[in-house]
């Protein structure tokens, strides 16, 4: 018996003082969240009906989008219907907005004649080229700079003006298929054969058909996709399709040949920004279904910090004060206190650094305030037991006899309130969404080392305790220890 | 000094001995009076003037601009103007601590573009880099929808909860221990509408930790009171005794237990944010407060009266009248210990009820507690070790 309660003791200590050398020496800390360290955390909802499938998707588009932008290892995760972004730390946060603000889904339209809008405006200014496999056909019209962006506006047959990145406008038709005809995260940016950069996208086979008919058109300059212009040797152009995000032409590229092979490539006369930036609209286009942010945060740095320096503060100051009564209290006893808390508070550090890793939750504010209230129902497992423990000696029985037959019954009234909390946090956890469920988190963990440190360090502690001569002649509960 | 049959003095002596008689079955009437008050004074305040609900619960923008000598709630309305934005609908307030200073700004709901250059308008007018500033937004759905879901959870809780405290203690607990939260919730409630303090996310997660911190407390009271219903099951002893004699076995625990959870949320309070200024730490930590010290109080003046009066008319018809004075003392204290009582400990006609602050000058023995358990100790062996 007496061997078995050292055994555990030493386990434990061993195996949590190790277990915190371990999280130390490999610099694992628990992730803070975004009200702890600053940073960018952005809910996003999509329209009804959206599928598990197509949350996912939006997830990995998300990620990838943001990636892209150079946040690492950023943290997006499906809660429920929702889509929760947490880039807590990140450095431009403008730029992460950005990334993450991806509201609409592509359309391809075809590029109509002007008259069709019916406000005369001068030429709409072609881009880009698209042709199939990489061949090169036809050389980029330089930018026109004369054109006044006017404000989207829709006329009969669905014609509309919509601005183009640069700050013209031109004429689209109705949209005759969405970006979801591309390969999801196909596209990519290449250098082009003759020099420049081209954007090549893949077709999926169930969206090759509709691309190919809009291609059709354009290509033989049929009246829903006229010809625009004229070429370098005067010949009439084929037509264009917009790619449209957001109400907003990324891209106009000429067609120019009207069967496409599972493979686009758009080139053109951008920058490797430019190519880049609509190899991510495209990317993007993949989007299902419509999303909107519901909750938009970001937090300085500073701030973030302010409340972490004051969490820590009061936390370590109100802990004191707790040390300090119970010693008052329960003095020698008290020691079993001191050491199991701490024992507590590594095991609690440790399992933080486990969990944030593994899964990425990061500790926030409310994760903190949930800790410092389980100090407070850490404490009532040794209060209940020391108080039964006093009971039984002033009915006349032996610290030594009494301890382990406190502990019995304490553990019953322990693991039975402890396990309401730890329901209601696994309950929490699962239906919950955003800072509701790094609480419950926290509070799960911090339920569970309780009981853990009761069991493995609390009890072999104070039954070790209660048969050695240390407590003798001591006043402990408010009585005296005889020697027994 | 080391045998515990005297009892001490003073009433303090008598707690920390643990030898306290307090009748709280007999005073369950203030309990329930104290209840029924806090209870139409909240309702009340709820219609007549509602929660103050934050911005996450109404959707629109908000902004934590750092405050200085040079960026005040006018400069704040000014920019709101520069950018067409209407100052009407809008609440600016300056929230200061020791270190922190910030200006807070809520407006509803605006393009991300007008966002955008608000942020821009405020660092600027301020002094201060953009990333400085604090921005959230949300929309006006997505309150309504974290609410629902918050109770959706509530009550899958709730009926888990109920169904656990059912098999392990016994349905009349489960309703006790739920009215004893329900109670606590409604006080929380009660002070946030009356005091008109702003409901937020964080003040959702101190209600949810004062549902789990009332929950905990109660069943912590409500296994000794299991415990002893068990050790005096053989001497038809009334249940309003055996809560009676729990609750005073209970008291200095829970005394403990209050003093050691209060302690840091006092200090989260106080020097979090009131010192250090974190104005976040004082949204969790005073719905805390005001939680866990109803929690602690519903325990022992709610829940358990209300489990007494629920038993009442089940199983043994109590045959006399219950325990008061030393009579409940020597059960307190006699009962204190594992095993079953063979005996009832005093005789059934107690002859010196609610007298016992008369009794606080002299020493007075009851019975040895020793003869109560059901085998006295063995005197240990000298060479047994």
């Amino acid at each position: 018996m007496k061997r078995r309660l050292w055994i555990s003791l030493i386990g434990t200590i061993i195996a949590v003082v190790g277990a915190l050398a371990f999280n130390l020496a490999t610099d694992n800390k628990p992730i803070l969240g975004l009200d702890l360290q600053g940073g960018l955390s952005v809910i996003l909802a999509p329209e009804e009906g959206a599928s598990e499938a197509d949350l996912l998707v939006i997830r990995d588009l998300v990620r990838s989008s943001l990636e892209r932008s150079g946040v690492a290892e950023p943290d997006v995760r499906v809660q429920g219907s929702n889509i929760v972004v947490d880039l807590p730390g990140v450095k431009d946060k403008e730029e992460a907005l950005r990334s993450v603000s991806v509201s609409g889904i592509v359309e391809l339209r075809p590029v109509v004649n002007l008259s069709d809008c019916s406000a005369p405006i001068t030429d709409p200014e072609i881009t880009d080229d698209v042709e199939p496999n990489g061949f090169r056909r036809s050389t980029p019209e330089p930018e026109s700079d004369d054109v006044v962006p006017p404000v989207p506006a829709l006329f009969a047959n669905d014609a509309e003006f919509l601005p183009t990145l640069d700050g013209s406008a031109v004429c689209a038709g109705p949209a005759q298929a969405s970006g979801e005809v591309f390969k999801r995260d196909s596209a990519s940016v290449a250098l082009g054969q003759f020099g420049g950069f081209s954007v090549n996208v893949e077709l999926r086979s169930d969206g090759e058909a509709a691309w190919n008919s809009l291609a059709a058109q354009c290509f033989n300059q049929l009246p829903t996709c006229p010809s625009t212009g004229t070429d370098a040797n005067g010949a009439s152009r084929p037509g264009q399709i917009a790619i449209v995000l957001d109400g907003v032409v990324q891209s106009a590229p000429v067609v120019n040949t009207p069967v496409f092979d599972g493979n686009v490539s758009i080139t053109g006369s951008f920058s490797q920004e430019e190519a880049e930036q609509l190899a991510d609209v495209l990317n993007r286009g993949a989007f299902p279904v419509q999303v909107t942010p519901q909750e938009t945060r970001t937090v300085s740095a500073s701030a973030g910090g302010d409340s972490l320096k004051a969490a820590i503060i009061s936390g370590l100051i109100g802990l004191a004060l707790v040390l300090v009564f119970l010693v008052f209290y329960y003095r020698q006893l008290a020691l079993v206190i001191i050491g199991g808390l701490a024992i507590w508070g590594m095991t609690v550090y440790s399992a933080a650094s486990f969990v944030s890793g593994a899964t990425n939750y990061a500790l926030s504010l409310a994760g903190i305030t949930g800790i410092i209230v389980a100090i407070g129902v850490t404490v009532d497992s040794y209060v209940v037991f020391f108080e039964r423990m006093k009971d039984e000696i002033r009915n006349g029985r032996t610290l030594r006899n009494a301890a382990p037959r406190s502990f019995n019954s304490t553990w019953r009234t322990i693991w039975s309130a402890d396990l309401v909390s730890v329901i209601g946090a696994v309950i929490l956890f699962s239906l919950s969404v955003g800072s509701v469920r790094g609480f419950a988190l926290y509070l799960g963990i911090t339920t569970i080392c309780d009981l853990f440190v009761c069991f493995f360090f609390t009890r072999p502690a104070v039954l070790l305790l209660a048969r050695s001569k240390f407590m003798v002649g001591k006043r402990a509960f408010g009585l005296e220890v005889a020697a027994s | 000094m080391s045998r515990g049959d005297y009892i001490a003095s003073s009433g303090p002596g008598r707690l920390f001995r643990g030898q306290t008689a307090v009748d709280f079955y007999g005073k369950r009437r203030i309990g329930l009076i104290v209840a029924i008050v806090v209870i139409v004074v909240t309702l009340l305040s709820l219609f007549t003037r509602g929660l103050n609900l934050g911005l996450d619960f109404e959707g629109g923008d908000a902004w934590d601009v750092p405050a200085s000598e040079d960026f005040t709630t006018d400069d704040a309305a000014d920019v709101l103007e520069e950018n067409g934005v209407s100052t009407t609908g809008a609440r600016i307030q300056r929230r200061s601590g020791e270190t922190t200073d910030v200006v807070t700004i809520q407006i509803e709901e605006v393009s991300r573009d007008v966002a955008l250059d608000l942020t821009n308008g405020f660092a600027e007018r301020a002094g201060v880099d953009p990333e400085e500033i604090s921005f959230s937004f949300t929309s006006s759905t997505w309150g309504s929808e974290i609410t629902d879901k918050a109770v959706r959870a509530l009550v899958i809780f709730l009926i888990i909860v109920s169904i656990f405290i059912s098999i392990r203690f016994e349905y009349r607990m489960a309703v006790a221990a739920l009215a004893a939260m329900v109670h606590d919730v409604i006080v929380v409630v009660g002070v946030y509408s009356v005091l008109g303090f702003e409901v937020t996310p964080a003040t959702v997660i101190a209600f949810l930790t004062i549902l789990g911190y009332s929950l905990y407390d109660t069943i912590v009271v409500f296994d000794r009171v299991q415990e002893n219903e068990g050790k005096y099951a053989g001497v038809r002893m009334p249940y309003e005794d055996i809560v009676n004699i729990s609750m005073n076995q209970v008291l200095m625990r829970s005394i403990n237990t209050s003093i050691s959870s209060i302690l840091p949320v006092i200090s989260l309070l106080l020097i979090g944010s009131g010192l250090l200024g974190a104005v976040t730490l004082r949204e969790f930590a005073l719905a805390l407060l005001i939680g866990m010290i109803s929690g602690i109080y519903s325990s022992i003046f709610v829940a358990t009266p209300l489990l007494a009066a629920l038993k009442a008319n089940v199983g043994r018809k109590a045959r006399r009248e219950r325990l008061t004075g030393d009579n409940l003392r020597a059960a307190v204290i006699g009962s204190g210990v594992t095993g079953r009582v063979a005996a009832a400990p005093t005789d059934v006609e107690g002859d010196n009820d609610d007298d016992r602050d008369g009794d606080d000058t002299s020493v007075t023995i009851v019975e040895p507690a020793g003869k109560l358990l059901t085998h006295p100790p063995r005197p240990r062996k000298k060479k047994r070790r």
